[in-house]
């Protein structure tokens, strides 16, 4: 079955939508895993200019090959706390179909893991923790040898102004 | 007597002309055809005077959306046309035959028809620049025969493609046309009207034939039964011996320097591949600057290698300037739109006027070239209607009763400067000062300057002409002209003498997508400030800084009181020194307001390309715009206008 496939049919509940390649990466002491289909490139942290009157979880910009692109604290974006950036922080620069146009936009990580095949036995819907159906950005939960990755639907997380409920999944 | 029955049949013809353009405007056609009842009756036209009253009655429906207007008056004006023309009106009008707007069948091949429009359109560009050198020369042999070509051409393709309105028009247009190039028919005004008629009308359907082809709606058809009638009229030789006007009121200049570039062979590129490719020698170019100025090659001192990287910098820099030159087009075309303008104010107005074009092959950046067409054909249009004067008029003062209007490109420092000059009767200074007290601008007493008076006319609402024509003085003023030049980041200046003339200049940057920047610290960061509206910077002494009201800062520069706007403040990043000797002060002028902005440190004037920061973070307060520094580093372009209002609001 092919990617573009997969990225047709409904992510809802059948557990053969989700499956497929995922990026996974590390935020606090938890792990996130992203499509890779949506994943341009990764790259180390480097020098980002702040842009004014923005909200504190976009970092500002960067130039990606001629291109200005804006970068997004996914720590702060989830209401994290802040932490120092170091050798390992990357910036994961994924892409997503506006009207009409690609927008890409870089996301800063803890780190970044590895590449993972799922399949649909390993993925699981998200728990409920008592307000309502999970939140739209969270697509399920996989695990693997025993750890559990989150994951995320980028798409949504992006266009989602608040992001409470995935302290609730760390602190559990 | 015969004047009078003249200017009739020009607003009959005018009325034809709109309807065959799709106006819809309710209220101009009220006017219009008021305009037209009135004179007919002042006039003894009794028939003329009982249609135009007819098709009033008609405008609350059209209002309404009952009919289209083509439905509801083609039969009317067609009748008022030859009432007008002296001819009894048909007992029965010619059933315009029901106007709908069916979808063409495109056929099976879109890349076809996308051929067609293409072709069509060049050759209606030729059709207009050749039809004004008829009109000042109606023996050209040479131009009749492009403009019979072009028609010619446009039929063949149409008839092969099965677009019937567009065939017979062509058609009919091409056998007014042979009969003009076998001298059977004279080319007066009235042929030129009507092939620039047709011109039009085909214009309007490679629009819709487009609109279709991407998948829209093709809008209303233009009604065709009319203008075949007008045409077939035209072709007719006694009728338009007749018709030849007593004096031929405008006559127009040919862009000067239009032929050279026309036969120049061109590739027609995707825009978004020249952005890409703009960004791509953007990005070598710092490459290149990185690998030559790396600490590592500087060590090896070899000579050899130094010619070899100063090789690559010369080349990488003219691969640069060539890619951003590839966007830039000669502002000739916007100028034969003007010439066309001009020729048809004149006949509309009754005003005699020659339009002078210079420096037509000046090139401008292709954006700023589509943004410029509306504001440049309102000051045209203001420059024909309120600037010249009636033929009368010019003559009582000694002038030549032909008007001129002149176009003029130039380049100068950076920048290219059109001038938009007429010689009429000029600005009165004491009829804009009268209407500035009225509305409360000016205090009595006050002391302005010509330059200060003049600036009067770009306020919103400001506009001292006596009447309101349907040429100008309606709607738009020169408040959104003044508006529209300052996006494309210009100025725009007045000069004028009483009787005299007036002349706008219009000072624009040669491209939108680069910025003569200057690049400041404050902090840690860089900023670029567009130089456009950087006065000066100079270092300021602690007690020129005062503080009003124990809040806001004002400078004492020059003997004048500025309010003082900290950078870091409204951007919110930690400064070097808050102390303010320690800083710069960059005197800026934006939208009207003259501040100065505190900055730590000047860093140097660089020119940048201005990169959109994308979707999310396009409406930044404050941010033009994203550079890319030769560090490779980006740095944000301010919108100065913004960052002063930030504070006051």
């Amino acid at each position: 079955m092919s990617i573009a496939t997969i990225e047709k049919m409904p992510t809802a509940l059948s557990g053969d939508a989700r499956a497929g390649k995922y990026l996974t990466f590390v935020l606090g002491r938890e792990e996130f895993a992203i499509r890779v289909i949506k994943v341009r490139e990764i790259m180390k942290i480097q020098d980002i200019t702040a842009v004014p009157q923005t909200p504190g979880y976009v970092k500002g910009v960067i130039n990606l090959r001629g291109k200005v692109i804006p970068v997004v604290d996914l720590r702060l974006k989830f209401g994290l706390a802040e932490l120092e950036y170091t050798p390992r922080t990357c910036i994961i620069v994924v892409q997503m179909q506006g009207e009409g146009v690609t927008v890409q936009t870089g996301l800063v990580v803890d780190e970044v893991s590895e590449v993972l095949s799922l399949a649909a036995n390993e993925i699981e819907n998200t728990p409920d923790f008592g307000e309502g159906a999970g939140a739209a950005y969270l697509l399920g939960m996989a695990k693997v040898k025993g750890k559990v990755k989150i994951l995320l639907d980028i798409d949504q997380v992006l266009n989602s102004q608040e992001l409470g409920g995935v302290d609730a999944l760390i602190r559990k | 007597m015969f004047e009078a029955g003249n200017l009739l049949r020009q607003r009959v013809d005018d009325l034809a002309t709109r309807l065959v353009m799709g106006e819809t405007d309710v209220t101009l056609w009220s006017t219009l055809l008021g305009n037209v009842r009135e004179q007919a009756e002042a006039g003894g036209e009794a028939e003329v005077a009982r249609l135009a009253a007819q098709a009033i009655d008609k405008l609350p429906s059209a209002a309404a959306g009952v009919a289209s207007f083509e439905v509801l008056f083609s039969a009317d004006i067609l009748a008022l046309q030859k009432a007008a023309a002296g001819e009894s009106a048909p007992v029965t009008a010619p059933a315009p035959g029901p106007v709908k707007a069916p979808p063409v069948a495109l056929g099976e091949d879109p890349e076809m028809i996308a051929d067609f429009i293409l072709e069509s359109r060049e050759h209606l560009h030729q059709v207009e620049i050749q039809m004004m050198t008829l009109e000042k020369d109606p023996g050209d042999m040479e131009a009749i025969n492009t403009v019979f070509r072009g028609f010619h051409t446009i039929k063949g393709l149409a008839g092969f493609l099965d677009f019937a309105d567009i065939r017979e028009v062509a058609h009919e247009t091409e056998t007014l046309l042979d009969l003009a190039r076998n001298q059977e028919v004279r080319i007066t005004s009235r042929i030129v009207d009507l092939v620039l008629a047709a011109a039009d009308f085909l214009k309007v359907w490679l629009t819709r034939l487009e609109a279709q082809l991407a998948g829209g709606d093709p809008g209303p058809a233009p009604e065709t039964a009319l203008l075949l009638e007008r045409l077939k009229q035209g072709a007719t030789p006694g009728e338009s011996a007749v018709a030849a006007p007593a004096t031929p009121a405008v006559t127009t200049a040919p862009v000067v320097n239009t032929a050279p570039a026309a036969s120049a062979s061109s590739v027609k590129v995707d825009t978004s591949k020249l952005d890409a490719l703009v960004d791509m020698a953007g990005e070598m170019v710092i490459a290149q600057a990185m690998v030559r100025h790396h600490p590592e090659l500087a060590a090896l001192q070899s000579p050899a290698l130094l010619r070899s990287l100063a090789q690559l910098a010369r080349i990488t820099g003219e691969v640069q300037k060539t890619a951003m030159s590839m966007r830039m087009v000669p502002v000739a075309g916007l100028f034969q739109k003007m010439n066309r303008l001009v020729r048809d104010l004149g006949r509309k107005t009754g005003k005699q006027a020659e339009m002078e074009a210079f420096g037509a092959e000046t090139e401008l950046d292709r954006n700023v070239v589509e943004e410029l067409a509306d504001p440049l054909m309102h000051m045209v249009r203001n420059a024909m209607d309120h600037g010249l004067e009636p033929p009368e008029e010019r003559r009582a003062a000694g002038k030549d009763p032909q008007g001129r209007v002149r176009l003029k490109a130039s380049h100068q420092a950076g920048h290219i400067v059109i001038e938009i000059a007429d010689d009429g009767r000029g600005l009165v200074r004491e009829k804009i000062l009268a209407k500035a007290r009225r509305t409360g601008l000016v205090e009595d007493g006050e002391h302005l300057s010509d330059h200060d008076v003049f600036n009067y006319i770009f306020h919103p609402g400001f506009s001292t002409a006596a009447q309101v024509t349907d040429v100008s003085g309606r709607g738009v003023g020169m408040d959104v002209v003044k508006r529209q030049i300052q996006k494309l980041r210009g100025r725009i200046d007045i000069e004028s003498q009483p009787g005299q003339g007036t002349s706008f200049f219009l000072r624009l940057p040669l491209t939108l997508a680069m910025i003569d920047g200057l690049v400041v610290g404050v902090g840690q960061e860089r900023y670029v400030l567009p130089i456009f509206s950087v006065h000066e910077v100079l270092q300021p002494k602690a007690e020129m800084i005062f503080t009003v009201e124990g809040r806001q800062e004002m400078a004492m520069v020059r003997e004048s009181l500025l309010p003082v706007v900290r950078l870091y403040r409204r951007l919110g990043v930690a400064p070097c020194s808050e102390e303010a000797a320690e800083c710069l002060l960059v005197v800026a002028e934006a939208g009207d307001q003259r501040f100065c902005l505190m900055v730590d440190k000047l860093i140097g004037k660089q020119e940048v390309v201005i990169k959109s920061l994308g979707e999310q973070l396009r409406d930044t307060p404050g941010v033009a715009g994203g550079a890319i520094l030769g560090d490779g580093r980006v740095s944000l372009i301010l919108d100065l206008d913004r960052i002063y209002r930030l504070g006051t609001a």
